[in-house]
């Protein structure tokens, strides 16, 4: 290779026993990636970004935290109060977690309206949703461990799902528990799951989920191939080096988004509530329920799916509750599934026909909708719409073999 | 469609009934958001604090000596004056001697503010009204059958309920209607400050970290100009 001729000695040492430089040119200075893209491909840097805010806050809090029945919630006001900035390193990992999820769906929802799963993505797809997976759990072990009442009450709530289950529902529900209730014991396991176990997890997947976009190359919002057309040096005409054009066009994005971070974090970090509830700030009691159980905001649209199934299957033995999981579920694990389902020929929505517009928009609307469901107490009226929503959630997905293969699409151009 | 749509996100905000930000049997709450800025204003809210409230509600999560710092006070008025008690040190929390559970079953006041709200608190407090049916001789429109006296009665005055369960006043008290009302706002003040002691040093810093990232952006923006006219 000529550049290891030419760089100096040290480097050329350490390039013989380790391919410092090739890795570097492979993923940073010679990958190549469009030259046209809209914000929207912003996403997954900024993840990149709160994942690390994650890590580094989560390292600073996990000193001072105590994870026990008795002294959780006191080490959480300890942090609080006494820690030098230890109300920053709090307030940065609830918003982050806030943040995460925020950044998260858009950068799905990227995926889905310019077909960021097609072939031969389907494994970034896939990697990205064992992702959405694993911060879902991960947000939830990381809830309980403030021990405040909503910590205790909605983590009660999750885990009664597993209890019915038929059959090895309770005994599940125990196993998990490490208790016949909720109490420490349980929290401590969390705990370990939450700084260790998830997060090791999701560090394996991030670098998966990169090595598989390097091999496949990064999409661009026309869908056209940017591989096919090809400058004398084999770099894409319409491509340009990841670094250092990528990189800054990101430094501005992640500076927005500081902004908007830290103006959270430090003028409004419980949310009005949404960010961090107002009954977390009493600590967990197991003889007095909380009058509404409310998720924070990014469960909301999934525990709206879980109330809206309000019937079961009597003659098959499944119960209201245990249907609800199941379609809870079946939420996510559908998005595993798009790749195969998608049949168009074009990529991107943008030459897709109008059927597949309309269920973008369908799913888009339900999801919001039933995210602003799932933070209010049920009546009859909103069930029903949940349960409207529900539909238009899946709609999209389950008749998309049918609308993408049969809907007119337009012509791709050839170049960006 | 774009109906359909509007009808959809009509129907979602129309489920919300009226009467779900409800304040006890009030409407709403009377607005009131704390300035922990203004250290007067804590410092008063402190003083009505030890009057009233220290008798029976700890403060187990503040520390006398942060309370020192924070608002200001000449440590021989906090040594003699308000902890006034050689057993207890400046780093100590502000308990004033009750036991962990207080045995009227007065609650703990350190994060009330942030469980309740500032509203909240602002409405309970100035919303007590004379009632022979409850054991304590008084009542409340916030939180009805609350087990807690009217201790304020000497600062606001009797109040009682007229036919439409408005409320109105009884007797007077020493202070006016607007002098009790700031006072109370006060006190609130002084709680949601306990509720949250970095409050202070969050908003007054905040702002420099914001205008740093704003700083941070114009130039990677200009930046990121520079790089794009390459691949143009």
């Amino acid at each position: 290779m000529a550049s290891k001729e030419n760089s100096n000695s040290l480097m050329s040492w350490i390039d013989r026993r380790f391919p410092v430089t090739e890795n570097l040119e492979r993923h940073l200075t010679k990958h190549p990636v469009p030259k046209k893209v809209n914000f929207y491909y912003l996403f997954g840097a900024l993840l990149m970004v709160v994942f690390m805010i994650q890590i580094i806050t989560g390292i600073w809090l996990m000193m001072f935290y105590t994870n026990t029945e008795e002294g959780a919630f006191a080490s959480v006001e300890y942090i609080m109060r006494d820690v030098e900035y230890g109300w920053l390193m709090r307030y940065m990992h609830s918003t982050g977690a806030s943040a995460f999820f925020f950044l998260m769906y858009f950068h799905m929802f990227r995926g889905l309206l310019y077909g960021s799963y097609q072939k031969p993505k389907e494994l970034v797809w896939l990697f990205g949703c064992f992702l959405l997976f694993l911060l879902m759990a991960e947000g939830f072990l990381g809830y309980v461990l403030p021990w405040g009442q909503m910590s205790y009450w909605a983590a009660n709530v999750i885990l009664s799902l597993f209890g019915a289950i038929p059959y090895i529902g309770p005994d599940l529900q125990v196993w998990i528990q490490g208790d016949f209730v909720l109490s420490g014991i349980t929290l401590s396991r969390f705990f370990a799951l939450h700084v260790v176990v998830v997060p090791l997890l999701m560090i394996a997947l991030v670098v998966f989920h990169i090595f598989a976009l390097h091999e496949v190359g990064a999409g661009n919002p026309e869908g056209v191939d940017i591989e096919k057309h090809r400058d004398s040096k084999g770099m894409p005409l319409d491509g340009a080096p990841f670094h250092p054009y990528k990189t800054f066009s990101a430094l501005p994005a992640i500076g927005i988004f500081f902004i908007v971070f830290f103006a959270i974090v430090f003028f409004a970090p419980t949310g009005g509530g949404y960010l961090i509830e107002k009954p977390n700030f009493e600590e967990a009691d197991f003889l007095k329920t909380p009058d509404h159980i409310a998720p924070v905001w990014y469960y909301a649209p999934f525990y709206s799916i879980l109330r809206a199934i309000t019937f079961g299957i009597p003659f098959l033995g499944i119960t209201s509750k245990f249907l609800g999981f199941i379609i809870f579920a079946a939420s996510i694990a559908i998005l595993f599934i798009v790749p195969w389902l998608d049949r168009s020929n074009v990529q991107s929505i943008r030459y897709k026909g109008i059927y597949s517009k309309i269920a973008m928009i369908l799913f888009a609307s339900s999801f919001i909708t039933l995210g602003y469901l799932g933070t209010k107490p049920v009546n009859e009226l909103r069930t029903l719409i949940a349960q409207i929503c529900t539909v238009f959630y899946f709609a999209p997905f389950i008749l998309m073999p049918i609308y993408t293969k049969y809907e007119k699409t337009l012509e791709v151009p050839d170049r960006l | 469609m774009r109906y359909f749509l509007i009808l959809l996100f009509g129907l979602g905000l129309y489920t919300f009934p009226a009467g779900e930000n409800k304040c006890g049997t009030l409407e709403k709450c009377d607005p009131y958001k704390a300035n922990v800025h203004d250290i007067n204003s804590l410092q008063r809210g402190l003083g009505t604090y030890m009057n009233y409230c220290s008798t029976c509600h700890t403060l187990e999560l503040l520390r006398w000596n942060r309370l020192q710092r924070d608002l200001d006070i000449p440590e021989t008025i906090l040594i003699e004056d308000l902890i006034a008690n050689p057993d207890i040190k400046p780093a100590d929390y502000m308990t004033f001697g009750l036991p962990e559970v207080s045995v009227i079953g007065a609650p703990d006041l350190t994060l009330r503010t942030r469980v309740r709200g500032e509203d909240w608190i602002y409405t309970y407090l100035r919303t007590f009204y004379d009632d022979p049916n409850q054991l304590t001789n008084s009542n409340n429109l916030v939180y009805p059958g609350t087990s807690m006296p009217n201790v304020l009665v000497g600062l606001q005055g009797a109040q009682e309920l007229d036919k439409d369960g408005k409320i109105i006043s009884k007797s007077k008290g020493s202070l006016t209607k607007e002098e009790f009302d700031n006072s109370m706002k006060d006190l609130v003040n002084f709680l949601a400050y306990a509720s949250e002691p970095a409050r202070i040093t969050r908003e007054k810093n905040g702002i420099f970290v914001i205008l740093f990232f704003i700083v941070f952006t114009a130039v990677m923006w200009l930046l990121y100009r520079e790089y794009a006219k390459e691949i143009k």
